[in-house]
């Protein structure tokens, strides 16, 4: 089933744009989940998602397979205090990106539904306010890849 | 000859200025080496830590008295911090792993204080800082205690409200606070965290520090 994993996500990929006729509308890079420390059952997930249509879209949710709940967050820092904000939902300006990342816009992962470790892939699927689903394979790693 | 009576004046004059001259050169040549041009804010004077009194991960108390002769950054989070805690830890671990061609007496150690004790044991608290490094030190302590400690570094924190399950993010400071071997708040390092410009600057502030002990 795990080796059958890619496949199915490659084929969910292709399948979601197909109810668009002018191809898919959006796209996702630099897709990575940060591994918890021993003990602590919330992860980050971070990636680049670009808007490829003329038109601002939004992505309104994320869930995922292998955790209870997935919420989109933003890490805010006011006055030298970092605090988190779930966010209900990005826009993602015509032809613009957004980035996930440290510090930043980021997917709280709660309760694994297994432990995950550098090199275990997670499924996820990103839900825009046209409609469409994007769906997406992460690796968790211990730390950001550099370059 | 009338100018001759003048000349004793003359020379006193010429005098005076020689001393103004040697003495301004005097104040030039001791004047302290120069500041570091650094990322990190260094602080115009070292500000010495108040008296606190925390919990190491072994249950043994920690106060300001083991901060002394040795530098330190201390940095306040809680585990179950997605984002802010485990990325500057990392780039704690990063900036370390720089420093590592230092003697050991000059590289500093490493304090991670959670300022959520009520979730974060000191069993949890142990294994989660040296995940990030073996070297890292986790620090927790009554919340009056954490106060006393955070209220005077301008590191203050809350909690937000409890979800359904009881769960609830910790509003904390995003600081690392650079600490000398006097127990002195020395700089700090603000986001975003660039290990290898915070690993200069610790370099340079430690050679500075040092300059003007000589």
């Amino acid at each position: 089933m795990r080796r059958l994993l890619p496949l199915l996500a490659l084929s969910t990929c292709l399948l979601a744009p197909a109810a668009f006729a002018d191809g898919p509308s959006t796209r996702v890079s630099h897709v990575w989940i940060r591994q918890a420390p021993p003990g602590v059952d919330v992860m980050a997930g971070y990636f680049t998602l670009e808007n490829l249509t003329a038109r601002p879209l939004d992505l309104t949710g994320v869930i995922s397979p292998d955790f209870g709940s997935v919420m989109m967050h933003q890490s805010v820092v006011k006055d030298g205090q970092e605090s988190m904000v779930e966010v209900p939902k990005i826009t993602l300006p015509a032809h613009g990106s957004v980035e996930f990342k440290p510090g930043g816009y980021h997917l709280m992962l709660m309760d694994p539904k297994k432990n995950l470790y550098a090199g275990d892939m997670v499924s996820l699927t990103l839900t825009f306010s046209d409609g469409s689903q994007l769906a997406i394979l992460a690796y968790v790693r211990r730390d950001a890849p550099t370059g | 000859m009338k100018w001759k009576a003048f000349l004793p004046y003359a020379g006193l004059m010429f005098m005076a200025l020689a001393v103004g001259v040697l003495a301004s050169y005097l104040t030039f040549g001791s004047r302290p080496v120069e500041r570091p041009h650094t990322d990190a804010l260094l602080l115009h004077e070292a500000r010495p830590l108040p008296d606190f009194s925390l919990t190491d991960t072994g249950g043994g108390a920690f106060t300001r008295a083991q901060l002394m002769g040795h530098w330190s950054l201390l940095y306040f989070g809680y585990t179950h911090c997605p984002d802010a805690c485990p990325t500057t830890l990392a780039a704690l671990d990063r900036m370390m792993r720089l420093l590592d061609k230092l003697p050991a007496a000059r590289r500093p150690h490493v304090y991670f204080i959670s300022v959520d004790p009520k979730r974060d044991d000191p069993k949890l608290l142990k294994t989660y800082a040296a995940y990030f490094n073996p070297g890292f030190i986790g620090l927790t302590g009554p919340l009056p205690n954490l106060k006393a400690l955070t209220g005077p570094l301008g590191a203050d924190f809350s909690y937000g409200k409890p979800d359904k399950k009881g769960d609830y993010a910790v509003i904390h400071s995003t600081m690392v606070v650079l600490v000398d071997p006097e127990a002195a708040e020395t700089a700090l390092f603000t986001p975003p965290l660039d290990p290898k410009r915070m690993a200069a600057d610790y370099a340079n502030i430690v050679r500075y520090y040092g300059e003007q002990q000589s």
